[in-house]
């Protein structure tokens, strides 16, 4: 099997761009325990873009984006190998310290998960703990403004998170991953708990942000990845004789080309609606 | 696998299919109607055209449905918009034989040439043949048999030059004149016929290979 491109082709009339890489990733395999998650995924991830994974479940693409802030760590007999590299360095070295690189590279889960105390709060927790300086009220109004909560939640920052809607929790779960000024926002699957309005405005969201932030998202809905990302990566599923089932990553390129003129016939199968 | 939605696609395309049909119907009898000044003939493929252009809204609103409801992508996308281009072209060839049918009536009783009716004939014939050439080659997603409507473009074309020559060489006569100033028409109408086949094959070829590009720079 030919490996799918890691470069991308040069832009041909109003194709996206890509910007500097901020994440090269060579050679990655995934294993808990003796199960192989995924295998010699290679991609580069630019700045200042949204980078979609799809693909159907099991094909290692929530796995994948745990490795951009070593979330895998935490998971016992997760065993990573190759090579992750982030502005040039390995994020896997010795002496990398993962609480900064989850400073940097921040992460927006499924479920909102807001702590249970007030809005405020949650925001100023993480400024807080890292020390950082400056005023925090300043910082708190604006993280919830570039998260689009602020006019919602400006008169109610001492009331409790958890009395917020669920796209509401969403976006201050995105403000307080901005407060500690990360330069990465990893999301999985950050909209598949919520109503269509509250989709809409997290995608919007994704748009205006990109701008200051390089985002990478875990999407199931894959005309979410057709509207908001740049690039898109297709991952899906190899089934060994017997019966081990690995991710691997099938086709990366402009998320244009993956939704118009897919290069793979997998891609095609998947996107199209027919396997999967 | 979407089954619904393949049904949908296939619908969709057999209407098409079945426009094809009517406007071959519409083609074969404009043309005898011009050759034998057939009156009555040219009347029914006028009101023939109702008949395409119901067809012609069925499969535009099918259209409009599936990519309302199903956001096809890749190939699906690629024939959704392809079946767009070929309905219109499919309406637009079967109002040339209604301009056929109407050049038809303004010429009753004018004195017609044999030569140029035989040319009609050929170039009535090539059409036909583009046409069928043009949908099959969508049916089978075969992009050479599509490709080849260039060569036939070009063989109609040819045929046109040839009545537009014969026509001038008619004379000074002022009736025989004016019938071939109409037939200038009639034969125009055919040859575009052809180029509307040719546009049906592009579409064609960017179905199947992705990449839209017009089969000749120069406009044919």
């Amino acid at each position: 099997m030919t490996m799918p491109q890691i470069h991308v082709e040069p832009a041909q009339r109003d194709e996206y761009v890509p910007g500097e890489p901020v994440f090269e990733i060579r050679d990655l395999s995934v294993a808990y325990g003796d199960n192989v998650a995924i295998r010699d995924v290679g991609i580069d991830v630019y700045e200042n873009s949204v980078t979609a994974f799809i693909g159907p479940s099991g094909c290692g693409k929530s796995t994948f984006i745990r490795c951009f802030n070593r979330m895998n760590d935490l998971i016992p007999n997760a065993t990573v190998a190759g090579d992750v590299r982030y502005h040039g360095t390995d994020l896997y070295a010795s002496g990398v310290d993962p609480v900064e690189v989850r400073r940097r590279i921040g992460m927006v889960f499924q479920k909102p998960n807001p702590f249970p105390k007030s809005i405020y709060d949650n925001i100023a927790f993480g400024p807080r703990v890292l020390g950082l300086k400056g005023d925090l009220d300043d910082r708190v109004e604006r993280a919830l403004q570039r998260a689009a909560l602020w006019d919602e939640a400006k008169d109610r920052l001492k009331d409790s998170a958890l009395g917020l809607s669920g796209g509401q929790q969403q976006r201050l779960c995105i403000a307080r991953c901005l407060a500690v000024e990360p330069d990465v926002i990893l999301m999985d699957e950050p909209a598949s708990a919520l109503d269509p309005i509250s989709t809409t405005r997290i995608e919007d969201l994704m748009h205006e942000l990109k701008r200051d932030y390089t985002i990478v998202i875990v999407t199931h809905n894959m005309q979410q990845a057709a509207r908001v990302a740049d690039m898109t990566a297709f991952f899906s599923v190899e089934v060994s004789p017997d019966g081990k089932r690995t991710g691997i990553l099938v086709e990366y390129d402009r998320t244009a080309k993956i939704f118009t003129t897919p290069a793979d016939k997998r891609t095609e199968d998947y996107v199209t609606g027919r396997f999967g | 696998m979407r089954i619904s939605f393949q049904e949908e696609l296939d619908q969709l395309e057999a209407s098409l299919r079945e426009e094809g049909e009517l406007v071959l119907r519409s083609l074969r009898a404009a043309v005898e109607a011009v050759c034998t000044q057939d009156v009555e003939l040219a009347d029914e493929v006028i009101a023939f055209d109702d008949d395409v252009d119901e067809q012609y809204f069925k499969v535009a609103q099918g259209v409009e449905l599936l990519l309302a409801r199903q956001t096809p992508v890749a190939s699906d996308l690629r024939l959704v918009l392809a079946l767009l281009h070929d309905n219109l072209h499919l309406e637009r060839m079967g109002d040339l034989c209604v301009t056929i049918a109407k050049l038809t009536k303004l010429t009753k009783g004018l004195p017609p040439d044999d030569a140029l009716l035989e040319g009609f004939k050929e170039m009535g014939e090539r059409a036909e043949q583009m046409i069928h050439v043009a949908i099959s080659s969508l049916e089978e997603r075969d992009q050479e048999a599509a490709e080849s409507l260039l060569e036939l473009d070009e063989l109609i074309d040819r045929a046109n030059r040839r009545v537009v020559k014969l026509l001038l060489d008619l004379g000074g006569d002022a009736e025989m004149r004016e019938w071939g100033l109409r037939m200038i028409l009639v034969s125009r109408c055919l040859e575009r016929i052809g180029d509307h086949a040719v546009d049906v094959g592009e579409q064609t070829a960017y179905l199947v290979s992705g990449e839209f590009r017009e089969f000749t720079d120069a406009s044919h």
